[in-house]
């Protein structure tokens, strides 16, 4: 008895730790992220476009901001979905819309490209559970 | 070397000064003709010049079929989105105006069935019109739901419901 009651303290304290580390942001309900424009397939001339995000169920929020039901996009090139408990990576295949902006400019060269979207809260860390949109490949000639 | 340079700055600081005073002097003067102008600037939160608002959905004179909700995709560009009362650099909120004109610029934004707010940062939204013909149009207002200088606000269209 002694020894489970011990055992339990221990778990009790080690996952009272956890939450402290991150809470990851709750994600609003029907929240969905999805891309506007492009379309899945499209062919794109020259390779400066514009993305239109979508975003229902929820708002768009600058990075720093704290407040329920909102986020801001991130735009992934080309990449896989990141880690969803951890900060969304900052680099040429993230792209960061702390802003809040929602129509995003990019240049992509010649060849098949994949566009996703990934929101993430005011931390830049994904909601729980994440929201995403699908993802698309577009084809740039 | 410096000090000419010196002078010459102090001097035209002392100019640049004198024009402002002057000019606050013949703005205070001509109150009441420069209120027109006033209204064409907006409110005291600066918005990027090349803020570009559109609605991305529906397009002009499309028709609806009566007693289904429309979509309405709010479309910026070059300036981002923050809900009401959040004060932050180059954005604002949605506003959609239905069938009525642009309301004062330099004022709050009224809060009714033909002026609806986004404070949440929405960027979209549904709405349902009776038959007929009826105007959309945006308007960005800052944290105060005033319109921002230069205002930022879409084109008008027109869509018919049948």
């Amino acid at each position: 008895m002694s020894r489970r009651s011990l055992l339990h303290a221990l778990a009790a304290s080690l996952l009272a730790l956890i939450p402290s580390l991150s809470t990851p942001t709750p994600a609003p309900a029907n929240a969905e992220a999805y891309i506007i424009w492009p379309y899945d397939g499209a062919v794109i001339d020259g390779g400066k476009l514009w993305v239109r995000m979508g975003l229902k169920n929820m708002g768009v929020c600058p990075k720093g901001i704290e407040r329920p039901n909102c986020g801001h996009h991130h735009l992934l090139v080309d990449v896989e979905l990141p880690p969803m408990d951890k900060e969304i990576p900052n680099d040429r295949n993230h792209l960061h819309y702390g802003a809040g902006e929602t129509d995003a400019r990019i240049e992509l060269p010649p060849g098949k490209h994949t566009l996703q979207l990934l929101m993430g809260d005011s931390k830049h860390i994904p909601f729980d559970p994440p929201i995403y949109s699908k993802k698309i490949t577009i084809t740039v000639r | 070397m410096i000090k000419p340079i010196a002078t010459l700055s102090a001097a035209l600081f002392v100019v640049a000064l004198a024009t402002s005073v002057g000019f606050a002097v013949a703005q205070g003067t001509s109150g009441k003709s420069a209120q027109g102008s006033a209204a064409k600037t907006g409110g005291p939160t600066a918005a990027p010049p090349n803020g570009y608002l559109y609605i991305g959905y529906p397009n002009d004179h499309q028709t609806f079929a009566a007693g289904k909700p429309i979509k309405v995709w709010f479309g910026l560009r070059n300036m981002g989105v923050a809900p009401k009362d959040v004060k932050f650099p180059n954005t604002g909120h949605h506003h959609l105006l239905i069938d009525v004109d642009l309301p004062p610029l330099d004022k709050e934004i009224p809060n009714d069935r033909n002026h609806l707010h986004f404070g949440a940062g929405e960027t979209e939204t549904t709405i349902e019109l009776p038959p007929g013909k009826h105007t959309l149009q945006l308007l960005m207002g800052d944290e105060k739901h005033i319109p921002t200088t230069p205002p930022i606000y879409s084109k008008k269209i027109t869509i018919y419901v049948r």
